[in-house]
């Protein structure tokens, strides 16, 4: 508290002290790992803290993709976000317009089951999405990973707000010059809200990427895997039965293998940290 | 002029005409644009509902006919001190969780509230890094970290002179690990909805009050936080339910050991799909849909401003 009342210089100093700690605190975990991911394996278990006078090799890297089938990983997840997110950024905003520009019977009825998706934890859906996926054979495909939860209710919700303050001037302005009703939704409505598409966009690449409880209940098969469930598969092998004379080599690979899982979105958010900030607070509103 | 008159007529019905087809494909085009969605929740969450309701009432394993047993499943849940302890295990986590981390995040947030803060913009962004990496990818780093012999945490502790600690091998320290992720993955989210909270406050509030000699500490207690009351409680229920539902970081870090230390709410239900228990896994699964909504409700209702 002391930082609180006293003169404004020694405050200014206090509160950068406060931030850089915090910050350091938020960046060491992942800048240790992809450090370390370059250090022979026996020196990242001895000397975890040694992170610049060891040695530099590439081994880990080379052990991980001798061993671990991230490059499977990478495809299925890079299918899955293809088919899904386009899914998603078309079938989303396409409902949100529905919603948002027509009245008609049913609407709020229709609406309301958006509103008891956004509420429903994830976890209840497990059993009875794992016993659907049996009945139609679809556990280990694609359609098991790509079509539940692919028009997703949050983001209708967020995109009927965006399209809501779309002006009806500007649709019927498009109706008078001869735009059908689905023309007007590609031609005017996508237009004009690609910010709020771009922050979707990027939400939507990072839920699919990271995405972790459906996938390996439902595509948990060394050929179905996505890279996240390829990667809690490494985390077995050291927290499971731990082998010992084994235990730097698996270590090494399994930070090798989670810098190249983390690095893909890493970039992408400090690219795009602009739009992924927007697309963290219009989540923040679904309540 | 009566020329005039019945082409008037039939121009005007031609036009009703058209008016009656562009209002029937009207009529027609919303439905269209919701049939996506509507196909997708009926086929991915209403069948399942449905299903895994009846399926509660039952014993089953995953073949051959259901047994109908009314509600022994729940009574089973009810009178299991597991099912208990995986509630109670979560509670805990969830105290370990929620008081350090708003505290954490509106600390930052209203640091970061001050336009003219130098590297206002690293910091927020490096706040965020960890709420963007990949969960497993980041739980893995926890295990090598925490690990008791080999860990970094262990060694820098031991450059202070401190003990090692049995980070991810005890009942008492696993909990606290498990939350120290939880924190360190989410609090950046949470900065972030606060600062928006903040940001919405009108700055003449605050000026008031220090011109009537209000002091920073005091500021902050009697005009920021009423203000971002609605926000926080916002932050607190979503957070609620995430601590709930959590169940990636206990299954790739500890596999909810030790003796069962770390079995959230959400992997003790995951455990019945594993041993293929899949009627008692149902009534879990609307056990917990209880427990969460009434946890929701409980605190909007207390963080509700009382008028």
């Amino acid at each position: 508290m002391t930082t609180i009342t006293s003169a404004p210089g020694t405050r200014r100093a206090g509160s950068q002290l406060f931030l850089a700690v915090v910050t350091l605190a938020f960046l060491a975990p992942v800048a240790w790992a992809v450090i370390s991911a370059f250090k022979p394996p026996t020196d990242i278990i001895q000397r975890p803290l040694d992170l610049f006078s060891a040695g530099f090799t590439l081994e880990n890297y080379q052990h991980m993709f001798e061993d671990v089938p991230i490059g499977q990983g990478f495809l299925n997840t890079a299918i899955v976000l293809v088919c899904k997110g386009s899914i998603t950024m078309i079938g989303a905003p396409l409902a949100a317009y529905g919603f948002a520009k027509y009245r008609f019977p049913g609407r709020n009825l229709i609406f309301a089951a958006v509103l008891v998706t956004l509420m429903l934890p994830v976890i209840v859906l497990i059993i009875p999405l794992l016993l659907e996926m049996k009945q139609l054979d679809w556990v280990n495909t694609y359609q098991a990973l790509i079509l539940p939860g692919s028009v997703d209710a949050f983001a209708i919700f967020w995109m009927r707000q965006v399209i809501t303050a779309v002006p009806d001037e500007m649709l019927e302005a498009g109706r008078i010059d001869g735009c059908g009703e689905f023309g007007l939704f590609w031609r005017i409505v996508m237009p004009v809200i690609r910010p709020g598409l771009a922050g979707l966009g990027v939400l939507t690449i990072m839920n699919i990427y990271n995405d972790f409880v459906w996938p390996v209940v439902a595509a948990s098969s060394t050929k179905m895997a996505t890279l996240q469930v390829v990667l809690s598969t490494l985390a077995q092998n050291i927290s499971g039965h731990r082998i010992s004379a084994d235990y730097a080599t698996v270590t090494g690979e399994l930070l090798a293998a989670s810098s190249v899982a983390l690095i893909p979105l890493l970039v992408l958010f400090i690219a795009l940290q602009k739009h992924f900030i927007n697309g963290i607070l219009a989540g923040s509103v679904k309540g | 002029m009566t020329a005039t008159a019945a082409e008037t007529a039939r121009a005007s019905q031609a036009g009703s005409m058209r008016r009656w087809r562009r209002s029937a494909r009207k009529w027609l085009w919303p439905y269209l644009f919701v049939a996506p969605f509507v196909a997708v929740f009926v086929a991915f969450s209403v069948y399942p509902l449905v299903f895994t309701f009846r399926l509660s009432f039952t014993r089953w394993h995953g073949t051959g006919p259901a047994q109908w047993v009314g509600w022994d499943n729940y009574g089973y849940l009810l009178s299991n001190p597991a099912f208990w302890d995986s509630l109670q295990n979560s509670a805990v986590l969830w105290l370990l969780v929620i008081p350090a981390q708003m505290l954490l995040a509106l600390a930052i947030a209203l640091l970061l509230n001050n336009a003219a803060l130098r590297l206002r913009n690293l910091y927020r962004v490096a706040i965020i890094v960890p709420f963007v990496t990949p969960l497993v990818a980041v739980a893995q780093i926890w295990i090598v970290l925490f690990d008791k012999d080999y860990g970094a945490i262990n060694s820098a502790l031991g450059l202070f002179g401190l003990p090692e600690v049995g980070w991810l091998v005890t009942s008492q320290w696993a909990k606290p690990t498990l939350a120290l992720l939880f924190i360190w993955k989410t609090t950046g989210f949470i900065m972030i909805i606060l600062l928006s909270g903040l940001q919405s406050i009108d700055p003449a509030y605050n000026d008031a009050a220090a011109i009537d000699g209000a002091g920073r500490l005091r500021q902050v207690t009697s005009i920021t936080l009423p203000l971002i009351r609605r926000t926080l409680m916002f932050a607190v229920v979503m957070q609620t339910l995430a601590v709930f539902q959590m169940f990636t970081e206990p299954y790739v870090v500890t596999k909810g050991g030790p003796y069962s230390s770390t079995t959230t709410a959400g992997l003790y239900l995951y455990n019945h799909i594993n041993r293929a228990d899949l009627g008692t896994g149902s009534a879990n699964s609307f056990l917990l849909v209880v427990i969460v909504m009434g946890l929701s409700l409980l605190f909007v209702r207390l963080l509700r401003p009382k008028d």
